[in-house]
């Protein structure tokens, strides 16, 4: 338990140790080669819950004008929070439908849409059906699963002014996953509100 | 930095307990249901109204079926005189804990205690774990009465077939007669005449449940259908519960001198 904790913290600092390396290898002055900045991730984001983790770090890059972002999550579950620690990633696609200025240095992106891919590690959470089962056995493969979400951002200028950070952004999430989905499917009995995974983070641009 | 360490500390608390509406993993096991399965066999034990028949209620193979699972509940909770139920296995369909709530939750509704055995599909991923804490272990028995029921995991497929599962050893050591019972009810959610079943551990399995003379029958899901019949060389009894998708259950009577079973619709 202290140990995994322990690892939990290592894991959590690396990720947050990311931040300050992106933002200062955006500054002219660094010493970073140009290869390297363009391999540089456009932003790392902190999630918090959302089904893919407890507080899962993450980079990622932005495309079509900031109107796609891919990041892939590390995410983690320590065991005072479940019956044993829990590590998976998650590859998440969000496109982001509308973008508006509030007022100078706040814009608001009220419809953000997306996917996402999420894969557990370990033995028991399988992708492909093991060799003892008959084809078809089990139709689902419990180590790799997809949901959709929907959710929304505020972006702003914050730390831009004094660091070479270029913003700082707030969003939340509300999605759900296809084996939720199917559980719902045709049963009144499952509520809506049951297969929902909330979640929500911060994302710092360079 | 020791400021940092202690708002981040006092922030991870505080997320730690928005626990409930925000979901972290498909996978986190937080149960505060546990041990069902015995805490039920003391209820059905020490309950004062069994009388010289047993009366027991039995579904099972729910998978995602909950509506009729929740129409299993309103029927049995209308019979009278249910002594308690058995849901035969299969209790989620994907192993998911979220799956094992919803089940517990369905069968919370219960009047009378009912007992889970373990199915393939509540194997799948953690499944074994969840089971674990909310149900208890996968081998269990209880007698009342005269009659032990004893509950065994039959999903050998589930362990690649790797010869200890159905646990041989346990079962013959629950069916030695000792003056505490007469006959023995086994509950399982896997035939042994199905391709789950390992095939290595099908002949000395016969063997020990026909070595005593002891067993009444054995009564399994896992192909959703009714059935009362007989495997070649097995002198007993096998009952096949129907899956609550079927809209029926089966009740069961038993007495000293032997069974009677009637499906009723849900």
């Amino acid at each position: 338990m202290k140990l995994k904790t322990l690892i939990f913290k290592i894991i959590l600092i690396f990720f947050l140790g990311l931040i300050p390396i992106g933002v200062y290898a955006n500054n002219r002055d660094s010493t970073f080669s140009f290869k390297a900045t363009l391999l540089l991730p456009d932003y790392v984001k902190l999630q918090y819950a959302g089904g893919i983790g407890f507080i899962s770090p993450g980079l990622g890059y932005t495309f079509l004008k900031h109107r796609l972002d891919i990041t892939l999550f590390y995410g983690y579950i320590p065991s005072f929070l479940s019956s044993d620690d829990l590590h998976s990633i998650s590859l998440q696609f969000t496109g982001k439908i509308f973008k508006f200025s509030l007022k100078k240095d706040i814009d608001v992106l009220p419809l953000n849409i997306g996917f996402f891919l999420h894969h557990n590690f370990g033995e028991e959470y399988w992708v492909t059906l093991p060799s003892h089962y008959p084809e078809n056995y089990y139709w689902w493969s419990p180590g790799r699963m997809g949901g959709i979400f929907i959710g929304g951002e505020i972006r702003t200028k914050l730390l831009a002014h004094y660091t070479p950070a270029s913003g700082l952004a707030f969003y939340f999430r509300v999605g759900s996953r296809g084996l939720y989905l199917t559980s719902a499917w045709d049963n009144s009995e499952i509520q809506f509100t049951d297969i929902l995974e909330l979640g929500f983070g911060i994302a710092l641009y360079r | 930095m020791r400021k940092f360490i202690y708002t981040l500390f006092i922030f991870i608390l505080i997320l730690q307990s928005c626990d409930d509406i925000f979901d972290y993993s498909p996978y986190q096991v937080d149960f505060e249901e546990r041990n069902m399965n015995e805490k039920n066999i003391s209820k059905i034990v020490s309950s004062t109204d069994l009388g010289d028949t047993l009366k027991i209620a039995f579904t099972g193979d729910s998978h995602r079926f909950y509506d009729e699972w929740v129409s299993f509940v309103n029927t049995v909770n209308k019979e009278d005189d249910i002594d308690f139920i058995i849901h035969i296995g299969d209790f989620t369909d994907y192993g998911l804990p979220i799956q094992y709530e919803w089940g517990y939750n369905i069968m919370a509704e219960l009047e009378k205690p009912y007992l889970v055995a373990i199915g393939n599909h509540d194997l799948v991923a953690n499944g074994p774990e969840c089971y674990n804490l909310m149900f208890g272990a996968f081998n269990f028995s209880f007698i009342i009465g005269e009659i032990k029921f004893i509950f065994l995991n039959t999903n050998s497929r589930e362990y690649a077939f790797n010869g200890k599962v159905p646990d041989l050893g346990w079962y013959e050591n629950e069916l030695i007669p000792d003056s505490t019972f007469n006959k023995a009810i086994i509950v399982a959610h896997v035939s042994p005449s199905d391709a789950d079943f390992d095939s290595k551990l099908k002949d000395e399995f016969r063997e020990i449940t026909l070595k005593y003379n002891n067993v009444l029958t054995y009564i399994h899901g896992h192909t959703h259908h009714f059935e009362i019949y007989n495997i070649d060389n097995f002198d007993i009894d096998f009952i096949n519960i129907y899956g609550v998708e079927h809209m029926k259950a089966t009740i069961l009577k038993i007495t000293s001198n032997g069974y009677e079973a009637e499906n009723i619709d849900i």
